[in-house]
């Protein structure tokens, strides 16, 4: 195999892939990335057997052929070439020589029968959707995923199909993100599947605002096909809890916010919020707001906000990154915070159908 | 403490007296001692040994269930007590703790003796110690004068106290580091001062730069009040070689058994939030199957075992289990749920 390339194609296309690559892993071949030359252009392949991740480039390939490098050291070499025009010539056993300008390289890598086959898509359900769509819609709800790995189906997304509408849900269990897409596709491809944390952190580095993404879900497995890169992922075997029950049907208390200006404050005031109870106080009066936090032994901060409120006077505690975190994702200048008492979960809305649902911390007295 | 859980089963039931007792799972349900008391082990039984085992050695024992609730009991009594002189007490398990009493105006041995005093007052319980310069040292004297004694080891004596003592007493020689050291012909650590930094490296990795300190007696580690059991895992090196996953799977049950034990003695209320399987093979490489959410069963172990096992298909020399814990205390309590 033998193949000339230019630094800029070929550095692209391995940060694109090089993230999914297990830095701690027990088959060495998922340390290396797939090479497979082929026409005029060059597929660069990894997986960590969840989450596999497939890019290409132009390349003048003199002599097709596959081979497998490891991923990392490849990209940290790529990197530090001093010239522009890099050559690979792979031998039979693997073995790469690297020149550009007056460097040369010799890598080892391992034959690409070892590689692990992405799964394949036969019987597979197709949509398109936009890469804009999606990826606005991760952004708005992708925070709220779980951690907590004794939780696993809350560790992350669910892409809900139904009524031509692709609802994405993410939810830790004392918040949930929920955004709506209008999308059409056929009934028979309704389904509910949860993608996990690492193929939606890799989907968000991989969608732009251009174009079209093919999601194409398999059993127990799904693809994203963005015209040049693809992503597959396993999804979460399991039952995602039943979030619309903890969605209040009723509200109280609405008031309009400037989003940047709230965001703002609660920064300021966060920042005397003690690490051991990390909340901050929301204090509703007549067209006001104050917003408090203290420290025993540290001190205090308020600030208040100028607001159309009516209702009754009445505090409620949040955790303060649970209120910012939907406020430094969204993009509109006014939201709206519902709220029913200091005990109910308040709710973040936009003009556009998304919601935020967040537990309050119990105030102690 | 000295054999704790036979202790107070013997305290509570007076009858049981000067007779063999042991504590820990049934034999017809595989269970495995926790602990005996020295009138078992006079005939060969130990902790940790399979029930039918102990039976076979000592008929007459006397086998019983655990009930944690008191051994729980006591053992928050004797903190109580070893708080009372130290803020510094790091507990091993319920029964057995490191105390830093380097900032009590008493001497460090009439210390010790008023401590077991308090505990045998208000527990009827004996106890032993080890006093020494630093944990290792200590550990190792608490040994000598069990049970219902104590020995001192002061600073000017460690190095005498350490060159007789057998390389096995050191805390991470097991069996097979043991072995090793046989072959090289080392039995004491005397004999394993004469080794460099850099061919005890060359044996042992970076544990033969510790054992270099170790067999010296020099131990840096503090006492750590807070220090936190993250896991909790048993493994075992084969003499031979494991060639098939049925090998393996007999080798499971055993572990299992004893993994179960160590966790009835010494994390019996904490969630579990992942369980592993961990295996070395012939060739020196590992591979760890690590799973969240699945109970410490030996069915879930079982799958994790044959995950492992079919990722080489190599001859395994190691097996290990194991279990994380989740963080005893969350932080936001305040929080309250939405789902």
């Amino acid at each position: 195999m033998k193949f000339s390339v230019t630094k800029e194609k070929l550095l692209e296309c391995l940060q694109q892939v090089q993230n999914v690559v297990s830095t701690r892993t027990t088959l060495p071949i998922l340390s290396n990335v797939l090479l497979q030359a082929n026409g005029k252009e060059v597929r660069l392949t990894t997986t960590d057997l969840d989450v596999g991740v497939r890019g290409s480039f132009e390349a003048d390939v003199e002599k097709e052929g596959a081979t497998t490098l490891p991923a990392r050291r490849l990209f940290t070499i790529i990197r530090e070439l001093p010239s522009s025009e890099i050559q690979f010539d792979i031998d039979g056993k693997n073995a790469a020589s690297i020149r550009s300008g007056q460097s040369f390289f010799k890598i080892l890598g391992l034959p690409e029968e070892e590689f692990p086959p992405l799964p394949k898509f036969d019987d597979s359900k197709v949509v398109t959707i936009r890469q804009k769509d999606i990826r606005d819609g991760l952004r708005k709800t992708s925070y709220a995923i779980s951690t907590d790995e004794t939780r696993y189906v809350l560790n992350g997304v669910l892409f809900s199909f139904k009524d031509n509408k692709l609802t994405l849900v993410a939810t830790d269990g004392r918040r949930l993100a929920m955004l709506d897409i209008d999308l059409e596709f056929p009934r028979s491809h309704e389904a509910d599947i949860i993608v996990p944390t690492k193929a939606v952190t890799e989907l968000q580095r991989l969608l732009t605002d251009e174009g079209d993404v093919r999601v194409s879900v398999g059993s127990g497995q799904i693809a994203f096909d963005l015209n040049n890169t693809l992503l597959v992922s396993k999804l979460i075997e399991g039952n995602y809890p039943n979030y619309k029950q903890v969605i209040p049907g009723e509200m109280k208390e609405r008031v309009t916010l400037e989003r940047e200006t709230f965001l703002n404050s609660l920064r300021r005031v966060s920042l005397l919020a003690s690490d051991k109870s990390n909340s901050i106080k929301l204090n509703f009066t007549k067209n006001n707001i104050d917003i408090t936090a203290n420290t025993p032994e540290v001190g205090e901060a308020k600030e208040s906000l100028s607001v159309a409120y009516k209702g009754r006077e009445f505090s409620i505690a949040f955790n303060p990154e649970f209120l910012m975190a939907p406020l430094r994702n969204l993009t509109e200048d006014e939201i709206f915070l519902d709220l029913i008492d200091e005990m109910s979960p308040g709710v973040i809305k936009i003009q556009s159908p998304f919601l935020y649902v967040l537990m309050p911390m119990r105030i102690s007295s | 403490m000295d054999c704790f859980y036979a202790a107070i089963e013997v305290r509570d039931r007076p009858e049981l007296r000067g007779k063999p007792v042991g504590v820990g799972g049934a034999r017809d349900r595989r269970g495995v001692l926790t602990t005996c008391n020295y009138e078992a082990r006079k005939f060969g039984v130990r902790s940790a040994m399979p029930t039918f085992m102990a039976l076979q050695r000592c008929p007459k024992l006397i086998v019983l269930p655990t009930r944690f609730d008191v051994y729980r009991r006591e053992s928050a009594v004797i903190r109580g007590i070893l708080h009372r002189f130290t803020p510094l007490v790091e507990p091993l398990s319920l029964d057995e703790a490191y105390l830093d009493v380097t900032a009590h105006p008493g001497a460090p041995g009439a210390l010790a003796e008023v401590i077991r005093n308090l505990i045998f007052q208000k527990t009827k319980l004996t106890a032993s110690a080890g006093i020494g310069p630093n944990k290792l040292v200590a550990k190792i004297a608490s040994d000598l004068k069990k049970p219902n004694g104590q020995f001192e080891v002061k600073p000017n004596e460690v190095p005498e106290f350490m060159a007789a003592l057998p390389v096995r007493k050191i805390w991470g020689i097991g069996a097979v580091t043991e072995q090793k050291l046989v072959q090289l012909g080392i039995k004491t650590c005397s004999e394993l001062q004469r080794y460099s930094r850099l061919e005890l490296q060359k044996q042992f990795g970076r544990f033969g730069l510790e054992l270099y300190d170790l067999c010296r007696g020099i131990d840096e580690r503090p006492v750590e009040p807070q220090r936190e059991r993250k896991s909790l895992s048993t493994e075992e090196t084969f003499a031979i070689n494991l060639e098939t996953l049925a090998a393996c799977e007999e080798k499971l049950e055993e572990l299992f058994a004893e993994l179960m034990a160590d966790l009835a003695q010494k994390e019996n209320t904490r969630v579990v939030t992942k369980i592993f399987v961990k295996l070395k093979f012939a060739d020196f490489t590992r591979t760890t199957v690590e799973r969240a959410g699945l109970a410490p069963s030996l069915g879930e172990y079982r799958s994790l075992l044959a995950e492992a096992f079919a990722r080489t298909g190599k001859s395994v020399r190691l097996l290990g289990l194991g279990l994380r814990f989740a963080d005893v205390d969350p932080p936001d309590a305040a929080q309250l749920a939405l789902l």
